[in-house]
């Protein structure tokens, strides 16, 4: 149950052997509102019936071994920043999910069926203000408070039973009547793994509303939800543009609806939860602040993807809300690292900008330097390697530089 | 009388897939385990699942827990029999002076040494440079450095899994071979176990034994000793540690005597 997932989608379809049963599917997830979704369960949740409770025993160890991964970012300030916001916008689980935030430079975020949720850093980096961070936390929420994992489970074997019996009885009726019926059996197959597919789709369109009801209810810009997956599409379009492929489109094989839908019920469902005279913020300035610390290492994962696409798209949206030395670095390593005729010049450029702002990182006065020491600059050079030096005495290349500058 | 006669061959071929097989693999050098030895066995991983009707494993909290206190206690009491000390972990921090992270990591290390083992020696996809040289796989020096500061000679690496036919499992095990009758035979599996065991030298940091253990059948209602109980995991630790065989050059050394 994460936001956007290939790994379930993948289990789904090499557990689909077992399964079937046709029943009626279509991409098409119709919008649930917000108002219908209330969370199924309360304060200090424990399962009670068997099968929920071996799948909670399982957990228990994945969550031993999740939390005690070397991927795992442990810095205190982050973590409880993160707990508190699966805190307000928990509804009634508030004080019982844990949330670990993972050093994976994707667009992800998952919730496991015991109630712990895992983020990952490539979230943190694309989302422009808190109430986008919380509106993703919220979803996965919305996946515990609805008890997603156990009613899918359900689902799995409740589908996979009516194939076996269905597929038996008809091999024995095709058998008794010298009839081949694998056509048949296979097409049920095939109804059944559909179904289980657009299941899926239903629990993820069912947490999108629970989350930006949650959302909303703590006090954050409802609106915020529909304008990560605006990003992320934007995203996701430039990153294809550039391997000069299209986006995917939607598929009877989804986990989750297409980002579009997703993002255009999410807009609906935005409106529907907005209280007129209530005031909603997105709580901007204490994401940034929250985040600095981490900023450049997740600048970082996100330019050696070798994406530059996507890269350019979010620099350039993070840089919506201002330009400054950090955006304007990487902007210029995205650049270097694409390295097609004429990259070089821009890459300097960038640089040239980058340090003309005060909170330029010292990796930007080496590169600028580097930079007009090629452009026959050296004078200039020396003054910005110099610079470099005296930011970052101890950097792994700093005999190096001195060498250089003489 | 043909379609009587494919039926017969096929209900025979079914009644022969009931079975249970083992597998191991040594260290030329490796001499079983005998008298005065100190084990220590990393925390058992048992799984009891039930098998539904369409035959999806589903954990059972309670069946589990009385499957690794079954085991442990089968695993205790053959160790003791032929002369080594055990101590069996429940948790990861229970050794003195050894931290649950460093036991989490031996694990994560063991796992991924298990899993290379697991496809280059059962899975058929056989390494030409391992060829001949029996079991040649190590946990390094982590695993030497617990040996000396613990005094264990060994460490028990073990993982369980029974695998329970629900009733509505084993009515469609039945209904699938009755169909031979009219033509259309349908056996699928039902109870099965699966486990395996690897045997670490703490004083090398050697894999020095590792066995896999597999039963099942297609045909309804054959159980295989149920790890539930007492005497079926005593059955299961049996199969799976009972007969270890010592690698080829220890062998041969031990006939040329």
């Amino acid at each position: 149950m994460c936001v956007r997932c290939e790994i379930s989608r993948r289990s789904l379809l090499a557990g689909g052997g077992v399964l079937a049963a046709s029943l009626a599917t279509g991409v098409a997830q119709a919008r649930i509102s917000p108002s219908t979704m209330v969370p199924l369960i309360g304060p200090g949740y424990r399962p009670t019936d068997a099968d929920e409770i071996g799948m909670w025993q399982q957990m228990e160890r994945a969550e031993e071994e999740i939390a005690g991964s070397n991927l795992l970012i442990k810095d205190p300030a982050l973590v409880s920043y993160l707990q508190n916001i699966i805190g307000t916008v928990g509804g009634p689980a508030a004080k019982d999910m844990r949330i670990y935030l993972a050093h994976i430079p994707e667009f992800n975020a998952m919730m496991f069926p015991s109630g712990f949720a895992v983020v990952f850093t490539g979230l943190l980096l694309r989302m422009r203000n808190e109430a986008q961070l919380a509106g993703v936390i919220a979803h996965e929420s919305g996946h515990f408070l609805r008890r997603h994992q156990i009613r899918a489970w359900r689902d799995l074997k409740r589908k996979s039973d009516i194939f076996a019996v269905g597929s038996l009885l008809a091999g024995m009726a095709g058998g008794a009547a010298g009839v081949n019926t694998g056509d048949v059996v296979q097409l049920a197959e095939l109804g059944t793994l559909l179904s289980l597919f657009s299941y899926s789709r239903e629990m993820e369109a069912e947490a999108d509303a629970m989350g930006v009801k949650l959302i909303a209810q703590a006090g954050y810009a409802p609106l915020e939800m529909a304008n990560v997956w605006q990003q992320l599409i934007g995203e996701m379009n430039q990153s294809a543009r550039y391997r000069r492929k299209r986006r995917d489109r939607a598929s009877l094989f989804d986990t989750h609806p297409s980002p579009d839908a997703r993002m255009k019920d999410l807009r609906l469902s935005a409106q529907e939860v907005t209280v007129a005279g209530r005031s909603y913020d997105n709580h901007r300035a204490r994401y940034l602040q929250t985040i600095a610390p981490i900023r450049q290492t997740l600048l970082d994962d996100q330019v050696r993807q070798n994406d530059p696409g996507a890269s350019q798209y979010l620099l350039n949206t993070l840089a919506l809300d201002g330009w400054n030395g950090l955006l304007r670095y990487y902007e210029g390593e995205v650049w270097r690292l694409r390295n097609r005729v004429g990259d070089e010049q821009r890459a300097a450029q960038s640089y040239a900008v980058a340090v003309a702002y005060p909170d330029a990182p010292p990796e930007a006065w080496r590169s600028h330097g580097l930079a007009l020491f090629k452009a026959g600059r050296t004078g200039e050079g020396r003054v910005a390697l110099s610079r470099y030096l005296s930011m970052k005495p101890a950097a792994p290349d700093a005999p190096f530089i001195r060498q250089m500058i003489g | 009388m043909r379609k009587i006669g494919i039926a017969l061959a096929l209900a025979l071929s079914v009644s022969a897939s009931a079975c249970v097989q083992t597998r191991q693999f040594a260290d030329t050098q490796f001499t079983p385990p005998q008298g005065n030895y100190r084990l220590l066995v990393m925390r058992p991983d048992v799984v009891v699942n039930w098998l539904t009707m369409g035959g999806m494993p589903e954990q059972r909290a309670d069946w589990t827990e009385q499957a690794r206190a079954n085991i442990t206690a089968a695993l205790e009491a053959q160790q003791a029999d032929r002369g080594g000390q055990t101590k069996v972990l429940a948790r990861r921090n229970e050794l003195p002076g050894v931290s649950a992270d460093e036991i989490a990591e031996l694990e994560r290390l063991h796992n991924a040494v298990g899993q290379s083992i697991a496809l280059h020696k059962y899975s058929g996809a056989a390494l030409p440079t391992k060829r001949g040289k029996g079991l040649d796989y190590t946990l390094g020096e982590g695993a030497v450095s617990l040996g000396r500061r613990t005094g264990y000679d060994y460490a028990l690496f073990l993982h369980a899994e029974d695998n329970i036919a629900s009733t509505g499992r084993t009515a469609l095990q039945v209904l699938g071979i009755a169909g031979c009758a009219i033509g259309f035979c349908a056996p699928s599996g039902g109870n099965n176990q699966f486990a395996y065991a690897s045997l670490v030298d703490l004083r090398t940091g050697e894999v020095v034994w590792f066995n896999v253990l597999q039963t099942g059948s297609q045909l309804p209602g054959v159980k295989f000793g149920d790890i539930r109980n007492p005497q079926g995991a005593a059955q299961m630790v049996d199969r799976l540690l009972g007969r270890m065989k010592p690698g080829r050059q220890a062998r041969q050394a031990m006939e040329k005597k």
